[in-house]
């Protein structure tokens, strides 16, 4: 919506800077085209005024300069000298159709207009008047009269007349420019819609019809490949579920019978003890299938979450418990430190049990010559996230690792091979935490100085 | 026990196998077995098993549908034994109303002790499932009846009392969280009652500890929960 009022903002600007141009503009074609051959030099006053001046009394007779006469047959115009009784007193190519003599009324109606048809012009003579007449309909003459009121108040009326323009010009504009944008903004509302991945379908018709057209194929061209993806990521997920479960049968035998024989009395000793070992391996295969299983159904979202108000300080003491009860090493030192112990997230406990197991296991594991593990719970400064930390002070992980340990062992994301255990544990937990829409952030010092993670949740307050 | 007839129904041939050995070691001598639905079906109907072990990915159907049809004309006791983990496979089969559910692969010692607990639960004579009785030095703590005896007088328990030292003994010498215990006998929603817990251990070590200030049989594991250490004479 914002953009659309930018736009608009803008049309507008532009139409009054266009309209303001084409004013100036206006102005100067008028000075120059319009206004340029209102009348040849001389003009018929200028003309007239010569005449006058060059017409001489000479021997009793009168008598017309050359360079007067020469303007008069340039102009074909005539002239003549009206006396002070009204006779023609001289002339010069004067025509047969105009009169000789004239009273007063006569001269006052030509002064003003014409003298048969023949547009002409007077001056003041010392013996007379002087009458320079052009041809028929070579020249238009007309009277121009005002009042004074109406001068004064021209500048205040042409003022008038220009802001009407502006008000005119601005009304069209706006509502050209919403016509536009009534166009504009499906379009635009379209286009946003894309990026967040819904189905777009504008009318194709009208002037932007192509454009239309274009974004309803881009929005479906985008349906498609998402629908592709996801068809991908369900085979994928569904071809990791399918050879978990086609392990699991012959598995099934494998510890059967190995846990038989580790049980038998008839055997010898050691055979019962090899047996043993292939029970174990047995149940470390299992546990990597299902973990192999949880990983690919979270990785592509297809893991059912059982969401309900979860307290993680229970959960924290809970593994806590069973590492102790299941007979944690003595090597390895953990403690807990948990504040807001009341407050709750929303979460699926099975899997936020996993996640906190998993980063104690981890520190385990990593650190066989024993470190010290404690795990801290507290609520952020705002009170909006609620955060679980694993530190331990065992040797840590390269800094260039950290941000890979999170990724899946094998994928192209990960450069370095796995180094102990499965590798599933850390890309686990990252997983969990995402799905929780959480943060897990992993620290490490480097060399010997510990792993310390973090995982952060949106906190129900 | 030993008598009762067991039906297996897997399509591999080798789990059936399995099972069936282990069965018959354990004792039991009545076993069926069936690879698909139809013949599970039929021997339901001809030999009346006391107990089946059901897989779900049959070849004529899945084992939901098998035990559906199994539950209109019987309610015997029913086992799966599936590949299929999910939680949605396992709430689906304890919902149409089997009485366990296991996940392959398993250890058959884990399969004969849930299919022991099932005819246990369902077959024996209609005696209450009675609580234990053990001893604790030179007292004997009967959960069943609720009192400590051996004493110079019987000490009876009170309600919570009781329900802290029945689940402190279903877990004995193993830790259990304040939470737990609260959950156990304040039920779910239990926040805040950790101090109210500190009460009622210190009544029970009152009356079950030589010397309540510092005790050897109901020991507190800081910041965790508590243990109750039991060693069985029997």
């Amino acid at each position: 919506m914002e953009a659309i009022l930018r736009i608009l903002r803008r049309f507008v600007a532009t139409t009054i800077l266009v309209s303001i141009g084409v004013l100036i503009f206006n102005f100067v074609l008028l000075g120059v085209l319009v206004f340029k051959e209102i009348n040849q030099a001389p003009s018929p006053e200028g003309v007239v005024k010569k005449v006058a001046q060059g017409l001489g009394k000479r021997d009793g007779g009168y008598r017309l300069d050359e360079r007067a006469a020469e303007l008069l047959t340039q102009h074909r115009a005539w002239a003549m000298l009206l006396g002070e009784e009204g006779k023609v007193e001289w002339d010069y190519q004067l025509p047969s159709d105009v009169p000789r003599s004239y009273n007063l009324i006569e001269v006052s109606q030509f002064s003003r207009y014409y003298l048969m048809e023949y547009p002409v012009y007077i001056w003041k003579h010392g013996d007379g008047l002087v009458v320079v007449g052009y041809p028929k309909k070579s020249h238009w003459k007309y009277q121009l009269d005002f009042l004074p009121e109406w001068v004064r108040s021209l500048p205040l009326r042409l003022l008038t007349l220009l802001l009407l323009n502006v008000a005119l010009a601005l009304l069209v504009s706006v509502l050209i420019g919403t016509r536009l944008i009534r166009r504009i903004r499906p379009l635009v509302e379209g286009v946003l819609r894309l990026p967040r991945e819904e189905t777009v379908e504008l009318d194709s018709k009208g002037i932007f019809g192509d454009l239309a057209r274009s974004i309803n194929s881009v929005s479906d061209m985008l349906q498609k490949k998402t629908a592709s993806l996801k068809a991908r990521d369900e085979a994928r997920s569904n071809w990791i579920a399918g050879i978990s479960h086609d392990i699991r049968t012959p598995l099934s035998m494998i510890l059967g019978y190995a846990s038989e024989m580790e049980d038998s009395p008839d055997l010898p000793q050691e055979q019962r003890h090899q047996a043993g070992i292939i029970r174990r391996q047995g149940e470390r295969l299992r546990s990597l299938v299902s973990d192999l299983n949880l990983v690919s159904m979270l990785e592509y979202e297809m893991q059912p979450l059982h969401m309900k108000p979860v307290r993680l300080a229970v959960l924290a003491r809970q593994v806590v418990a069973d590492l102790l009860n299941n007979g944690l090493d003595e090597r390895y030192d953990i403690e807990l430190q948990l504040a807001d112990e009341a407050v709750q997230i929303n979460g699926d406990e099975k899997l936020l049990l996993r996640a906190i197991e998993n980063l104690v296991q981890n520190s385990v594991r990593h650190n066989p010559q024993g470190c010290r593990i404690v795990i801290r719970s507290s609520l952020s400064e705002d009170r909006s996230r609620y955060r679980l930390i694993v530190t331990d002070d065992g040797k840590g992980i390269p800094q260039e690792q950290l941000a890979e340990i999170t990724e899946l062992p094998y994928s192209s994301k990960r450069k370095r091979p796995v180094q102990q255990g499965h590798g599933l544990g850390v890309p686990m937990v990252a997983r969990i935490v995402q799905a929780h829409r959480g943060e897990l952030t992993l620290e490490s010092g480097g060399e010997r100085s510990g792993l310390q993670a973090v995982m952060e949740f949106p906190s129900l307050l | 026990m030993r008598d009762k007839k067991i039906l297996i129904v897997d399509d591999e041939p080798e789990i059936r196998m399995m099972i069936e050995r282990f069965l018959r070691k354990e004792g039991f001598f009545r076993i069926y077995s069936a690879a698909d639905c139809a013949s599970g079906l039929s021997v339901c109907r001809a030999n009346k098993p006391d107990i089946a072990i059901l897989d779900i990915m049959l070849p004529d159907g899945d084992g939901f549908s098998l035990l559906s049809s199994i539950r209109q004309f019987s309610s015997m006791p029913v086992l799966f034994l599936s590949a299929r983990g999910e939680d949605e496979d396992r709430l689906l089969g304890l919902g149409l109303g089997a009485d366990d559910y296991l996940v392959k692969p398993f250890l058959p010692r884990e399969l004969v002790l849930r299919l022991m607990a099932i005819l246990k639960r369902v077959y024996s004579p209609a005696r209450e499932e009675s609580l234990p009785v053990f001893r604790l030095g030179g007292l004997t703590v009967d959960l069943e009846g609720a009192v400590i005896l051996g004493g110079s007088t019987d000490m009876p328990l009170t309600a919570k009392e009781h329900g802290i030292l029945v689940k402190l003994y279903e877990n004995r010498d193993r830790i259990v969280t304040n939470d737990a215990l609260c959950q156990a006998v304040w039920g779910d929603d239990s926040y805040g009652y950790e101090n109210t817990l500190m009460v009622h251990i210190r009544r029970i070590r009152e009356k079950i500890e030589p010397d309540p200030s510092s005790p050897i049989y109901l020991l507190t594991v800081r910041g965790l929960g508590y243990k109750l250490l039991v060693k069985e004479k029997h």
